[in-house]
């Protein structure tokens, strides 16, 4: 625009962020080196790598086990909702005030709650009877509890996102679907959902980074071994052995390599994110 | 017509009950734990109701954890805020030469999982003898910007730049056009930006721990702990109900403004 | 404006200034504590605070130390300061960060220590060391001891004085076990004949660790397990433990397809009714918990034939503290005979002493005769009847990783 108008900027903000993210990053990579030991000598070695490796296959499995399920799902039914909310009546004010709800709930809160009904000893478990038919979602062999407290919060994110892209404008386009003579189901796939695609999967993209990333979902709700790379990170991270911190560290840089590559596809995509530039002509 | 939209209205009355069920659902259980004494399996319902829980979460520090929660929540709001309209100004009003830089720049924090940034950072700071609560709210001024940045970036898209020109021309200097003319225009999504953050701070347990050092114990550390390994259900239920609360009646409080807001709205600026 | 290169440049030196300077060495060496007379140390301890960092989820022991200990304490001029933690590894770790960061103020005062935490510090030179022998109060401790005299095998040399002794516990309810095992092998073989009722913590959580060192003495039988940590050893020993528990654990609660998390998940399965047994190393809170209705009232301790681990916990100062002098004071206060026999009862605490009452006076030894006993925790003697000795430290870490790799994770 025009030259008087400078000011300082995002420069404040950006050097924050590479001040602390980029110490961080460089000192967890030392770490997983050797270079920052617990107690003793920094010695260069591979040792953490070395003494995690079996743990970091299953971790990245793991991870990935619950990640991609739970962004699934939470694409899947964030859509519905969006598609209630959107397509006014009774449920629409509810729906949107429910979804709204949801997002606020901090997720340590909604794994307690989650576990609470899940579990063992929980409220489903009590309703289906005692006979030991409820199946272990909680702690059990696949991350069920897990997948559904992120599929469930997430959801209410890609809702009330996909509301916010594809609702200016929405009751037009229904009204010329209409008027093309679309019946009901075919203004929902072939209007709604192309329309709101890009906004589930932008969506989707930041629930997938987040879900590898997540650490307290799974610590409260998942099982002892094995355990996705945040929970193993952060569980060797407090041992006292010497060779743990290290391994915590590789664990770690590994979850963030996962994540990059998980996000790769959003970031090759940043020519055009127009939304963000602040195109007026963009879907703001 | 109105045949055919009967049963349309019933599936989508049923799909509208469906859909507050899977929302609401989760948090049944905590609210029927947190006002029962004892519940033990395999009952249904509880067999002594009481507030019980209320004392034994008071007793473990509860309403300390809440208000230290409410100080980081606002700490990260009131530096996290600023940090992030400045961002969103230069990306809305494409003031930057590197737009991709500065989107890129502002994505990693949303990218890199918590655990690894804080990890790395306790090791550093502990070494330098910086006070955990100041580590603590920088890194999670560090992941607010992002949010700040993106709320403001698309209200700035929508706000002309010609409202600050014009101010300049009619004498305002620089910094009064912005206080006074432009940033009042956006106050909804200002409002927004302040919310998301201070939700960061408020919700953020990862950071908090580990960078804290298990010494900052604000309400999610507390749950998490008590839901770990206290094996008092209803305290665990209490403290639960109490760090979600806050957050909430804010998020509803900010819905509600901005209704009203919008039904007085003007053209210029408005926000959701 | 976004930031031209120079000061991204500059922010980047920065970052590397900052990494470089937290990759220092901390200083080698121990530190040995000056010979003094104690009524100089007495002294030198009026008016300081002394911090104590203890594990938080005991509420009995939090209320012992906040309205027995300190008061007591702040008779002799010194305030006591419980700082609660989650583990002791956060102790030692900030132990560590703060000698690390040759932090001469440090934070950290006494610790309530043992095992894997003390050998830690050892290896980290971070305790003070040679003043525990020296306390007025150790008169009453047998020296020859060995639960008193090595920490899980790492010798003590004066680096911590003993608090308390601890002994595994097996715990059920009689109403559901008519017929309880006698043995801990046969504790083994009646979970396989009751399929879903039996069921122990995942290693690393402390008790279910202990159990995986309880059964690798009951699976070993006759040969020797050496208390020193020997990969020769571990070569032999632990691949018939890692093959029975396998066998074990499809008789298990759920299969064995997961174990309770740590031991508060495992009381309260017993608790609810899904698993006929649990096990403690602290079986002073059974009285307490039956009395309280959490657990059944016909809830009985086992006595293995074949002894169970024992082990002695202590605390330590480290060499960082600014308050040594005020914690060598509570210690020697918490090992005198009137605040041993306050916390060994079953009301307050119910911590058995390290005391010997033999060397003590016939007073002091009359206070734990005194002591009430409680129907369902035997006396100590008979608890530590035929004791084992704890495993060395260097043992918990290959057994806590052997049973994840070789139980948990192959089915």
């Amino acid at each position: 625009m025009t030259s008087r108008m400078r000011g300082s900027g995002a420069a404040p903000g950006i050097v924050t962020i590479t001040l602390v993210a980029g110490t961080g990053m460089v000192a967890v990579v030392t770490t997983s080196l050797g270079l920052m030991p617990l107690y003793g000598e920094p010695v260069l070695s591979t040792d953490g790598w070395r003494a995690a490796a079996p743990d970091l296959a299953l971790g990245i499995r793991e991870s990935l086990l619950i990640a991609v399920p739970a962004t699934l799902l939470s694409a899947v039914v964030g859509l519905l909702l969006a598609g209630l909310v959107l397509g006014g009546g009774g449920a629409s004010r509810p729906v949107r005030v429910a979804c709204l709800v949801v997002l606020a709930v901090p997720h340590v809160v909604g794994a307690t709650a989650v576990g609470q009904l899940l579990s063992d000893g929980g409220l489903g478990a009590r309703l289906a009877g005692s006979d030991g038919s409820w199946p272990p979602m909680v702690g059990g062999p696949w991350p069920a509890a897990t997948v559904l407290e992120l599929a469930w919060k997430e959801s209410a994110f890609v809702a009330l996102l996909v509301v916010a892209a594809v609702g200016p404008g929405h009751r037009q386009r229904m009204e010329v679907a209409a008027g093309l003579g679309a019946r009901p189901w075919q203004r929902a796939t072939r209007v709604l959902v192309p329309t709101a695609l890009p906004a589930v999967g932008a969506a989707s993209l930041v629930t997938l980074v987040y879900a590898l990333g997540s650490y307290e979902v799974a610590a409260l709700l998942g099982r002892a071994a094995p355990e996705p790379l945040p929970v193993l990170a952060f569980r060797l991270f407090g041992s006292i052995e010497l060779t743990d911190r290290p391994a915590a560290a590789a664990a770690a840089v590994t979850g963030s390599v996962l994540a990059l590559v998980a996000a790769s596809p959003a970031l090759a995509a940043l020519p055009r994110l127009r939304l963000l530039a602040g195109d007026p002509r963009g879907h703001a | 017509m109105s045949g055919r939209r009967g049963p349309a209205r019933l599936g989508r009355g049923a799909l509208g009950a469906l859909a507050l069920l899977w929302l609401a659902l989760p948090l049944l259980p905590v609210v029927v734990w947190a006002f029962s004494d004892r519940w033990a399996f395999p009952a249904v319902a509880p067999q002594d109701w009481g507030i019980g829980g209320w004392g034994a979460a008071a007793d473990a520090g509860l309403p300390q954890a809440l208000l230290r929660s409410l100080g980081l929540g606002l700490a990260v709001a009131a530096v996290a805020t600023p940090l992030g309209l400045m961002a969103g100004r230069s990306l809305g009003w494409r003031l930057t030469r590197w737009p991709r830089l500065v989107v890129a720049m502002l994505l990693l924090p949303l990218l890199l999982p918590p655990v690894a940034v804080s990890m790395g950072l306790d090791v550093v700071l502990i070494r330098l003898g910086l006070p955990e609560l100041l580590a603590v709210v920088l890194l999670l001024v560090v992941v607010a910007v992002p949010y700040c940045a993106y709320t403001s970036a698309a209200a700035y898209a929508r706000t002309p730049p010609a409202l600050e020109e014009q101010a300049r021309a009619l004498g305002a200097s620089a910094r009064q056009a912005r206080l006074r003319v432009v940033l009042p225009a956006m106050r909804g999504s200002i409002v927004v930006a302040a919310l998301l953050a201070f939700l960061v701070g408020w919700s953020d347990y990862v950071v908090t721990l580990l960078v804290g050092g298990g010494r900052l114990v604000t309400g999610p550390v507390l749950l998490g702990s008590a839901a770990a390994g206290s094996g008092n259900d209803a305290a665990v239920a209490v403290t639960a109900l109490a760090t979600v609360t806050p957050p909430v009646l804010l998020v509803l409080l900010v819905l509600g403004l901005g209704r009203t807001r919008r039904s007085t709205a003007t053209p210029v600026g408005e926000a959701s | 404006m976004t930031p031209r290169p120079r000061t991204v440049a500059a922010a980047a030196l920065a970052v590397g200034a900052l990494l470089i300077t937290s990759c220092a060495a901390p200083e080698p060496g121990g530190t040995m504590a000056a010979e003094r007379p104690w009524d100089e140390v007495v002294e030198d301890a009026q008016g300081q605070t002394v911090d104590l960092w203890m594990y938080g989820g005991d509420e009995r022991g939090n209320a012992y130390v906040d309205d027995v200990l300190a008061p007591a304490v702040a008779a002799l001029g010194v305030t006591l300061r419980r700082v609660p933690v989650a583990d002791t590894r956060e102790a030692v770790q900030r132990v560590l960060a703060e000698r690390a960061g040759g932090e001469q103020d440090g934070s950290v005062d006494l610790v309530w220590v043992n095992g894997d935490n003390f050998a830690t510090g050892q290896e980290a030179a971070a305790w003070l060391c040679g003043w525990s022998d020296d306390l007025p109060a150790m008169a009453g401790v047998d020296p020859a001891d060995p639960l008193v005299a090595e920490d899980f095998g790492v010798p003590v040399e004066g680096c911590e004085a003993p608090w308390h002794k601890a002994q595994f516990t097996l715990v059920y309810d009689a109403a559901r076990v008519p017929d309880p095992p006698t043995t801990v092998n046969g504790l083994l073989d009646w979970a396989e004949d009751n399929p879903g009722r039996f069921t122990y913590p995942a290693p690393p959580d402390f008790t279910g660790s202990a159990f995986v060192r309880q059964a690798l003495y009951a699976v070993s039988g006759d040969r020797e397990v050496p208390a020193a940590f020997d990969d020769g050893a571990l070569d032999e020993l632990a691949p018939p433990l890692w093959e029975r528990l396998r066998k074990l654990a499809p008789s298990l609660w759920r299969e064995g397809r997961t174990y309770p998390r740590d031991q508060v998940a495992l009381d309260r399965l017993y608790a609810d009714g899904q698993v006929d047994l649990t096990m403690t190393y602290g079986p002073a809170t059974l009285t307490g918990l039956v009395d309280d209705g959490t657990f059944p009232a016909t809830t009985r301790v086992l006595v293995p034939e074949d002894g169970t681990i024992g082990n002695a916990s202590f605390l330590a100062v480290p060499a960082g503290s600014p308050d040594q002098a005020g914690a060598m004071v509570v210690v020697d206060l918490a090992l005198s005979p009137e605040q041993q026999a306050a916390k060994a009862d079953p009301a307050t605490w119910g911590q058995f002493t390290v005391l010997d009452t033999d060397r003590l006076d016939p007073a002091d030894a009359r206070l734990f005769e005194q002591l009430p006993g409680s129907d369902i925790v035997p006396a100590y003697d008979v608890l530590a009847r035929d004791a084992r000795p704890e495993l060395s430290s260097d043992w918990v870490s290959p057994l806590d990783e052997g049973w994840r790799r070789e139980v948990l994770g192959r089915r």
